[in-house]
């Protein structure tokens, strides 16, 4: 049958690159170590964007606020001394999911470019605040973090002070997360939710609450960039109001609609791609905005699915035309 | 007004601003019974669908099903207590295969829409009731195709399943055969005729097509800018000369 | 008083100059349904094109006059060969297709004049400083709070008495009409894209001399001119008029009342509106 063949490549390839990863620190140089993480991290976000963008159609222009405020909370609770990761990255993930609940609730009766507007005043309320606030966030120069505490886990006290470490850290959490993400994608609501983005009166009209589906959903969003952004302060030593503008909530967007939204590991490869191609393009010129530029016209134009859905569709799945 | 009335509507009534769609509409469905509302076109037919299945709430009067009043209830809520429908324009999951949009209102009738892990593949009772809704339909052999490439009378034949898998007391067809061509008309109403007969499933449809009526439907009421003009069994529709004035003189006008 | 007054004529000199950027942006979404992330690139794409004139030629008039009309000649190629194929496609192709065409405007003018700041003086006619109520005013933000409305209501007289005016509030009601009744839809848009693009262009020729040329300056405008098409009601005329001015006279007063959060009341507004009147508060149509 065709879906289990589906389901059996699916299952290699992914065993296939959890594994390259992993071992890949070993031989790659740090320079692409540092690389790769923020890969990882970027992918996290964009594949939670992705639930919203491709899973509920819905087109967010705000997940920037979610990411910062997971950073936030970690930038000022490492300040203020706390030493449990666990803790820290629990934080994070709450107050991300709180906001995403409470911003979800306004957002998600409206749909289309309304509810991208909506979505990106309510993120520019928030990078307001952030650079407003300037004895809580540190403003516009944004809150450094000095030092990582380590984390005792199996009776090994690791530290993070390394790149290699480092990246083993966002690896693994950045693991742990995708795989709840995908349980999600593939579970029951996974299926109602894809169906409020074919058609939410019908989803309506067979007994389904779209606004508390919709809610769940951007909570669930929320809560994962938060964790991205958690990471992403630990990674980069930083918490900055950048994270919450508006520009920096279109990088998940580029990076979906590259790797493809239809699929869940679309984004990801997105996000690869994404930096990647600004790696090399950097090394010739400053001018890299205009290149991704060029690059994103003819992906929009010709390549609806994304690169990585393209190739996905020529070369597993016959099942849609 | 006997108690074994599913479907009961008192004085309804909507209006946009002064303009009043329907009016006063008051009639009661027993059940089991195959019902059918007609009129010319712009009689109001599909605003008195939208305000008793709660698209949006009427501006007067009651609506209640199996005793309940479902009065301007969310459409979502409208489902729960029993009765679904379907709409003139095809309304299903396009990119979704056609098992899958059946596995969406199963899914909700269990309360497994919040529910975020487990694949729905291995859920057998649902796959079991889905089967067997696709079954009555006779999909079952398109159940792994996306619904998109199916032909159009196909895609009419996974609403109803869509409309049936909840097993509702009442289903609204809003013009179940728009659009069909002779032969995919005539399977409908064998369809119907068959689902009607064997589940004791309460049908109130509208319809254009006279003959998709007449061939179906043991009651008929008759719409007529925004009023109930008649009702009655098929003999008695045809015989009833305020009903043929209503439809010839539109078409003498048209 | 004086400090009322000052605050009135620099949200209105800024609600002005914002409404110009949002009258193109609201039309062009009524006729094309694309909301445009480019637009306030080709605000700023007018500012550098009209600064370049004026060193050719050494008149901000000619600047401003061809400045914007070499902008309308990329407009055009842009519909023509990049918007014409996402009117149908979703949302979120429309909006990353128009960021592309803004980020390669904005790092396009990065390459070509750099990313230093650039500065173009008034004319000289509009050099000076003017005496109001005992207060000194530069005179050329006045011409601002003059030239604004002046362009208003001659396109608004464009769209209400002439025949392509109506032909384009005509395809903004309904497109599929207009292509019924023989109306040359493909065209229409490609005129309202263009006039969209001379309108923000305009802007930002305007703009020039008020404030100093960076090749970013159009993604806070941009945002800005989103706020107003919102509260105004997409595609409304009149709604991107008072948008425009209640944005403008926010801008000036909101440090006053506001202090530390100023910068928030914009999106607060915005969220607010879309809350309670998704569809502005203004009805489409010019």
């Amino acid at each position: 049958m065709i879906v289990l063949k589906i389901k059996y490549h699916t299952l290699i390839l992914t065993g296939i690159l959890v594994t390259l990863l992993f071992l890949s620190p070993l031989v790659i140089p740090v320079y692409w170590v540092i690389l790769l993480s923020e890969i990882l991290i970027m992918g996290l976000m964009a594949v939670s964007f992705n639930l919203l963008l491709g899973y509920a159609g819905l087109l967010s222009f705000g997940q920037g606020a979610f990411f910062g405020l997971g950073a936030y909370t970690a930038a000022l609770m490492l300040q203020a001394g706390y030493e449990n990761l666990f803790l820290i990255f629990l934080a994070g993930i709450l107050v991300a999911m709180l906001a995403a609940l409470i911003v979800g609730f306004f957002s998600v009766r409206l749909d289309e470019i309304f509810f991208a507007m909506i979505t990106l005043a309510f993120g520019m309320m928030f990078f307001s605040i952030a650079h407003n606030w300037r004895d809580v966030t540190g403003g516009s120069d944004g809150l450094p973090v000095f030092n990582l505490p380590n984390l005792q886990l199996f009776g090994l006290d690791l530290t993070f002070y390394s790149p290699i470490s480092m990246y083993y850290l966002i690896f693994t959490t950045v693991l742990i997360a995708l795989f709840l993400l995908w349980l999600v994608v593939h579970s029951p609501f996974g299926l109602i939710l894809k169906a409020t983005r074919e058609n939410k009166q019908r989803v309506s009209f067979v007994g389904g609450n779209v606004r508390k589906l919709r809610i769940v959903a951007f909570t669930i969003s929320g809560a994962f960039t938060g964790l991205a952004g958690v990471l992403f302060c630990l990674f980069n030593n930083m918490a900055t109001p950048e994270f919450m503008h508006w520009s920096f909530s279109t990088k998940p967007i580029i990076m979906a609609i590259i790797g493809g939204t239809g699929s869940f590991f679309g984004p990801l490869f997105g996000a690869g791609i994404f930096f990647v191609l600004e790696q090399i393009i950097i090394r010739y010129t400053e001018n890299w905005m205009f290149f991704l530029g060029i690059i994103l016209v003819p992906v929009v134009l010709f390549f609806p699915q994304g690169v990585f859905g393209t190739l996905q569709n020529r070369f597993f799945k016959q099942r849609s035309k | 007004m006997s108690t074994g009335d599913v479907l009961q509507i008192k004085n309804l009534g909507h209006s946009y601003g002064k303009f009043k769609v329907i009016e006063d509409i008051s009639l009661s469905i027993g059940k089991g019974e195959m019902s059918a509302l007609i009129g010319p076109n712009g009689a109001g037919k599909t605003t008195f669908y939208n305000a008793i299945s709660g698209k949006f709430p009427p501006t007067r009067g009651k609506v209640f099903l199996n005793g309940n009043d479902i009065t301007g209830l969310p459409s979502y809520r409208v489902v729960d207590k029993g009765m679904c429908r379907s709409f003139q324009i095809t309304n299903i999951f396009n990119d979704l295969s056609v098992i899958e949009n059946v596995f969406s209102p199963l899914i909700i009738q269990q309360n497994k829409h919040f529910k975020l892990y487990g694949n729905i593949f291995n859920d057998q009772q649902i796959n079991e009731k889905a089967m067997q809704t696709l079954e009555q339909v006779g999909l079952t052999d398109r159940a792994d195709q996306v619904v998109a490439n199916l032909a159009y009378g196909d895609k009419r034949l996974v609403e109803m399943a869509i409309v049936l898998a909840r097993e509702p007391s009442v289903v609204l067809l809003d013009e179940p055969t728009a659009g069909m061509n002779p032969e995919e008309t005539e399977n409908m109403i064998n369809l119907i005729k068959k689902l009607a007969k064997n589940s004791g499933t309460t049908f109130f449809i509208t319809e254009h097509d006279m003959k998709v009526v007449f061939s179906l439907a043991e009651k008929i009421y008759v719409l007529h800018q925004g009023h109930l003009l008649a009702c009655g069994n098929p003999q008695e529709i045809r015989a009833n000369e305020q009903v043929q004035e209503a439809y010839l003189g539109r078409k003498v006008h048209a | 008083m004086d400090f009322l007054l000052l605050n009135i004529l620099n949200g209105l000199s800024w609600g002005m100059l914002l409404f110009l950027i949002a009258v193109g942006l609201t039309t062009v979404f009524g006729v094309l349904g694309v909301l445009n992330f480019a637009h306030g690139s080709l605000f700023m794409l007018g500012a550098y094109l009209c600064m370049q004139v004026m060193q050719y030629f050494d008149s901000f008039w000619l600047g401003l006059l061809l400045g914007p009309l070499c902008a309308v000649i990329i407009g055009v190629l842009v519909e023509k060969y990049l918007l014409k194929r996402v009117y149908n496609r979703d949302v979120s192709f429309q909006l990353l297709l128009t960021f592309a065409i803004l980020l390669i405007l904005d790092d396009g003018v990065r390459m070509i004049w750099g990313s230093g700041y650039h500065v173009v003086d008034p004319p000289e006619l509009l050099a000076g400083i003017m005496t109001i109520a005992g207060q000194d005013y530069p005179v050329y933000r006045l011409f601002l709070i003059v030239i604004g409305p002046v362009i208003g209501g001659i396109l608004w007289s464009f769209f209400h008495f002439t025949k392509w005016g109506k032909i384009i509030r005509a395809a903004s009601f309904d497109n599929i009409m207009a292509e019924g009744v023989g109306i040359n839809v493909p065209l229409i848009y490609t005129l309202v894209f263009a006039l969209g693009t001379w309108l923000a262009a305009l802007g930002g020729a305007l703009a020039a001399p008020q404030q100093s040329l960076v090749p970013s300056m159009g993604e806070k405008i941009i945002i800005e001119s989103f706020i107003v098409v919102v509260i105004g009601g997409m595609g409304s005329f009149p709604g991107a008029f008072v948008g425009a001015l209640l944005l403008g006279l926010l801008g000036s007063f909101g440090t006053m009342f506001a202090g530390q959060l100023q910068m928030a009341i914009p999106y607060l507004l915005l969220a607010a509106v879309l809350l309670i009147k998704p569809n502005g508060l203004f009805k489409k149509g010019v």
